[in-house]
């Protein structure tokens, strides 16, 4: 086990175990993960088998592979390897053997994933196959019968059915990839005959770029809203000095890209990326072209924050990140101002600020590019998110109406659905543990395997709530974790999602938990609160509910009456 | 050129430039293993716009060989 010198990586608290297994040989892409790991804050430990040894690491039970316990292994294979001389000569057989082949190849794959699952709790990520522009049997090939392409295509196909319904193991598309880049840059023969390199050395950093997306997204560090400018990033031209019939949109070869580029917002907004707007302007001018331009694709219920004024704008990144309450290091910034690009840069480091270039064609290929958008599975929560914003923005007008908090809760119609953990369910609360930051006592981060060994064990507890208003379903949005000993009970994990913060959900989660504690004739509670830079939310949450500290816990004494709040319905699922 | 040459090839191996001479390779440069070895190849090629073959670049010895296959390929190094 090689680990790269000279990065001072001790101090990130973020740590990631990170396997590569390969049947090929792939200098450079372990200390290319070490540095991009590095530079989003995780200390990165590996371990690289040598290549073509993958079978025996995963085969052997006891292989270093799996001592080595990775958090994350990607399995990186090619299809010289897989097919041996039949990658040459696929038409030396009838197509009935090469049938069979195909099958035979399938069931050692499917062999090697269920080892591998049976022996490891790690996150899998295996690379798709190939295939080849070329056939020796040149035009003709798309006719053939079940020719060599439509073997590999068979392969991947099984491949990713193999893998579908199983959690945490992932198909990356290798095949995409080498599209993306082209053949003759992936694979060059010198490389090949001189070091059995089957992706060129300086097309690691893209292989190492694409793979990352699995390591941010497992560690959370993926971004979950865009900022937008207007003026020469949403539309061509300035809505001030053009008009509202000036500026470029659709009608012109320069016009049809920032429509392009809207119809790539808009479809990241319909998998749950929120959208705001920063930018300088007289607010009805741009507000006009937003809600009236008949070629606008992105409209005002789009946006969850629209900041348009003559403010300083990195004041209006703050404001945003506030009125949704996200972090900073959950934003993507775009602005064609080079001069605005330095200012959110320098002053705020952790919001992701794009170098846009000087050509609006190249806008949609440099979103499409960024990497930072990802979820290891998309919940029903996550898409409906966008809708989930525009409501929120509805609570708070009506929340400027009434003026006293009590009559605000009240009126608020809230209902708490308290539900144990299901196979539906572990995907959302493994995802509210690796997300939420705010109002979370512990912050501990459990990946999908996890929730459901605990789900699965008796003397844990695992439960979620939805809450609903009467502005609509926020969803599953809280969760818990509870370690029953006999004589007492532990919560390992309460959490919730910042936008349900402050209407007593909390109470009626925690006041469930300590009645059916008492119910089951438990006398101690025992809960954490594990300070972090950002949980203060949470801080004073257990002294205020009546929790006394008893050296590194806080303990609620069952003896006492269990306090509920009076303006929520709860249901218990 | 030849100064381009030793500049490549300390910059490849992160060495300093006195420490390459005709004799330097990989058995005097710890850092020369064959995966910096097609780095410099790669960077060699882009920067004097040649291709070597493989039977080239098995050959290489040392930076002496590295000149004489330059010089093949029609690159004056003491321009």
């Amino acid at each position: 086990m090689i680990l790269s010198k000279n990065l001072d990586d001790l101090k990130f608290d973020k740590k990631l175990k990170v396997a590569i297994l390969s049947s090929f040989t792939l200098n450079g892409l372990d200390e290319t993960f070490h540095v991009k790991c590095s530079e989003i804050g995780i200390r990165y430990q590996s371990y690289v088998a040598d290549y073509n040894q993958y079978n025996q690491e995963i085969l052997n039970s006891k292989s270093d592979f799996y001592n080595f316990s990775p958090d994350i292994t990607f399995l990186i294979l090619d299809i010289r390897s897989l097919l041996g001389d039949y990658f040459y000569f696929p038409y030396s057989i009838s197509s009935a053997e090469r049938k069979s082949l195909v099958k035979e190849k399938i069931n050692e794959l499917e062999n090697l994933i269920l080892q591998f699952k049976n022996n490891s709790s790690s996150t899998l990520v295996i690379t798709n196959f190939n295939i080849p522009s070329y056939s020796p049997n040149g035009i003709i090939e798309t006719k053939s019968e079940f020719g060599f392409h439509e073997m590999i295509h068979e392969i991947n196909e099984s491949l990713r059915n193999i893998v579908k319904n199983q959690n945490s193991i992932y198909v990356y598309d290798f095949n995409q990839f080498v599209s993306k880049y082209g053949e003759k840059n992936i694979f060059d023969y010198r490389q090949f005959h001189l070091g059995s390199i089957q992706i060129a050395f300086n097309y690691i950093p893209y292989f190492a770029y694409e793979l990352m997306s699995y390591v941010k997204t497992m560690l959370g560090v993926s971004r979950k809203c865009i900022v937008l400018d207007l003026d020469n990033t949403l539309w061509g031209g300035i809505v001030g000095e053009d008009g509202f019939d000036g500026i470029e949109l659709d009608q012109t070869s320069n016009g049809k890209a920032f429509v392009e580029f809207q119809k790539q917002l808009l479809s990241l907004w319909q998998q749950g990326i929120i959208l705001a707007i920063n930018s300088k302007n007289n607010f009805d001018d741009a507000m006009k072209v937003i809600r009236e331009h008949p070629d606008m694709i992105l409209r005002e219920k789009h946006f969850a924050s629209i900041q348009i004024n003559w403010d300083d704008k990195a004041q209006n990144i703050k404001q945003i990140a506030e009125e949704i309450n996200i972090g900073l290091n959950s934003i993507v910034f775009f602005d064609d101002d080079k001069l605005n690009q330095e200012r959110i840069k320098q002053e705020f480091p952790e919001v992701l600020t794009v170098d846009m270039p000087n050509d609006p064609s190249q806008y949609s290929s440099i979103l499409t590019n960024l990497n930072d958008f990802n979820a290891l599975q998309r919940t029903e929560e996550d898409t409906k998110r966008g809708v989930m914003y525009a409501q929120q923005r509805q609570r708070k007008q009506f929340e400027n109406t009434v003026s006293n908090l009590d009559q605000f809760l009240k009126q608020m119609d809230i209902k708490v659905k308290i539900k144990q953990s299901n196979g539906f369910l572990i995907p959302r609360i493994s995802q509210l543990t690796l997300k939420t930051n705010q109002f979370n006592l512990t912050t501990r981060r459990y990946q999908e395997e996890e929730i459901r060994k605990f789900s699965k064990d008796e003397n844990f507890e695992v439960g979620c709530a939805q809450v609903l208003d009467k502005f609509g379903d926020n969803g599953i949005t809280g969760a818990y974790i509870v370690k029953k000993n006999e004589t007492n009970w532990i919560l390992d994990t309460f959490l919730l999602s910042c936008r349900v913060m402050g209407r007593g959900v909390e109470d009626a989660m925690l006041s469930h938990i300590l009645k059916d504690a008492k119910n089951n004739g438990i006398e101690e509670f025992k809960a954490e609160f594990i300070p972090t830079l950002k949980n203060k939310p949470a801080e004073n949450f257990l002294s205020d509910f009546g929790f006394r500290k008893h050296d590194n816990f806080w303990v609620y004494d069952l003896k006492n009456d269990i306090k509920s709040p009076n303006h929520l319905m709860v249901e218990i699922e | 050129m030849l100064n381009d040459l030793y500049k490549i090839i300390a910059k490849v191996f992160s060495i300093s430039e006195s420490d390459v001479s005709d004799e330097s390779g990989p058995k005097t440069i710890e850092s020369w293993d064959s995966f910096n070895g097609l780095v410099l190849v790669d960077e060699l090629e882009n920067h004097f716009n040649v291709k070597f073959t493989i039977s080239e670049i098995t050959d290489v010895k040392n930076v002496a060989d590295i000149k004489r296959h330059l010089k093949n390929h029609k690159v004056d190094l003491d321009e």
